[in-house]
């Protein structure tokens, strides 16, 4: 009896090891693969598949957000709509978060990041950026009876919310690490804390911040434009040319028939008016054209 | 995997695991008390207070943490009452732990045959006496291995406090990524700090355990 339970026992340690031993070499093998190959699909695998995975925000009107009837609509989805016209492809819409955009791209679980992507030097380390297709600008909103006009009204017990993987939150990280931050993973949640009382103030894309200040009654974009003017732009996965190429020549054959203009007025007029049109639309990929 | 750059994030890491601890434990122990309360009074067969355990307890174990610290964080503020995120923190992890651990050590005490409840009656105990000196030590022997699970599932369930704007561990890592896309970096990084977090709580559950079976057989 006592036998059998020691070879049982030796039996499971072996077993163990080898697991252990075995796995750290799978591993390997899956990670050279991977990179052998490239984690992306060329515009060719694409099309040949019959469907385009585009991520884009579900609940960042009016850029990107899932309407009441469940569909996808917004500035950056009315681009996807047509990308995929244009591919004659099915669109898989993924929604992300911001702090994900990233890494759906590296993994391949998107082949387009169309989620109103702030170009910066260090995401074009890890991901390409095809031409923009939109300006903006960081902005600061907070409520109207105590209205923040310059950095230095951030008290040292405030705090200002962002949202995690934000430009916002890396320029106010990088440039004013004495202001505290108050951080969320989604916008949504990030919206309705603002609301509820948490924090000072908002900081985030200018053109989200003026869109909540019009929306809401009580709050004022006291801060309207924050650090440098970036651009907004789909990305791919790094090394995907074949898709950086098309969509490279699609955002400036677009730029012909004023297309961004036309996506402006269907989608952010509602929003902003007719007086933003022109600060924020990038037509053909050309900035300040 | 750039170990200088591991090396920098260290300090936020630390900051996350003090903060996931003090978060954690707050809530562990209120998990603890109130778990002890309930089960004690589902125990006595307490009247109208039973009751209100039982819908506490299924209203708890069948909603995710998320779920709760949604309530407790984004609409309590609507009908006025505003938390801190680390009371909501505390609170949401004392409150789905205590339903937990109502039941675990509910079941302990239900594990000891009604003949030593009697045995103390004969020997002229009133039910508070036979409660603390002779079904509670031998409940607690028995409920010790599913205590010790519940303080390392709390303790886990922590990764969800992203939602609540906590910096904890899981957070922090999602951050870093966002910031600065160090991916392997980050996530190992991450993992370690949760075994430094876990692994003393898992050895420290089987001391803990070998002693109190050694209460309950005595060899």
């Amino acid at each position: 009896m006592k036998n059998i339970t020691i070879a049982k026992r030796i039996g499971t340690v072996v077993l163990g090891l080898t697991l252990a031993a075995g796995l750290p070499l799978n591993a390997l093998t899956v990670k050279a693969d991977a990179e052998s190959a490239g984690n992306f699909r060329t515009l060719d695998e694409i099309k040949e598949s019959g469907t385009i995975n585009i991520g884009v925000f579900s609940d960042k009107s009016p850029f990107g957000y899932v309407d009441e009837y469940g569909e996808y609509q917004g500035y950056d989805v009315y681009f996807a709509e047509r990308i995929g016209q244009d591919l004659g492809v099915e669109i898989n819409y993924v929604s992300t978060e911001a702090a994900s955009r990233i890494e759906y791209l590296e993994t391949g679980k998107v082949d387009i990041i169309l989620a109103n992507f702030t170009v910066t030097e260090e995401r074009a380390e890890v991901v390409d950026f095809a031409l923009p297709y939109m300006n903006v600008a960081l902005g600061i909103v907070s409520p109207e009876d105590a209205v923040i006009e310059s950095l230095d009204q951030i008290g040292e017990d405030d705090e200002v919310i962002v949202i995690s993987g934000t430009t916002a939150e890396t320029y106010l990280e990088k440039n004013n690490p004495e202001i505290r931050l108050q951080k969320y993973d989604a916008y949504a949640e990030a919206k309705t804390a603002f609301e509820n009382g948490y924090g000072a103030a908002w900081a985030n894309d200018n053109t989200e911040v003026i869109a909540f200040a019009i929306e809401n009654e009580g709050y004022v974009v006291g801060i309207p434009s924050l650090g440098s003017q970036d651009t907004i732009a789909p990305a791919v996965t790094k090394g995907n040319e074949s898709l950086l190429n098309w969509l490279n020549e699609e955002i400036e054959a677009l730029g012909g028939e004023n297309f961004f203009h036309q996506d402006y007025e269907a989608t952010l007029l509602d929003t902003y008016g007719k007086d933003y049109e022109d600060t924020l639309v990038v037509e053909g990929g050309k900035v300040g054209a | 995997m750039d170990l200088e750059i591991m090396k920098s994030y260290l300090p936020l890491y630390r900051d996350a695991l003090l903060l996931t601890l003090k978060i954690g434990w707050q809530g562990v122990l209120l998990a603890f008390l109130t778990g002890l309360l309930c089960a004690v009074v589902l125990h006595l067969r307490v009247p109208l207070l039973r009751g209100i355990v039982q819908i506490y307890i299924e209203l708890f174990r069948n909603t995710p943490l998320l779920v709760q610290l949604f309530f407790l964080y984004f609409a309590l503020p609507k009908i006025g009452l505003r938390l801190s995120p680390g009371l909501c923190g505390s609170l949401g992890l004392g409150l789905i732990g205590g339903a937990y651990m109502t039941e675990t050590i509910r079941s302990g005490l239900e594990s000891i045959p009604v003949i030593q409840s009697e045995s103390a009656a004969s020997l002229g105990m009133n039910p508070l006496q036979a409660f603390r000196y002779v079904i509670l030590p031998q409940a607690a022997a028995s409920s010790v291995p599913g205590l010790i699970a519940n303080v390392i599932f709390l303790l886990k369930e922590t990764s969800v406090f992203s939602t609540i704007s906590l910096m904890d561990l899981m957070f922090t890592a999602k951050d870093l990524i966002g910031m600065y896309a160090r991916t392997t970096e980050c996530l190992t990084l991450l993992v370690i700090f949760y075994l430094i977090m876990l692994l003393p709580v898992s050895f420290l559950g089987s001391l803990v355990e070998r002693r109190m079976r050694y209460a309950e057989f005595g060899d």
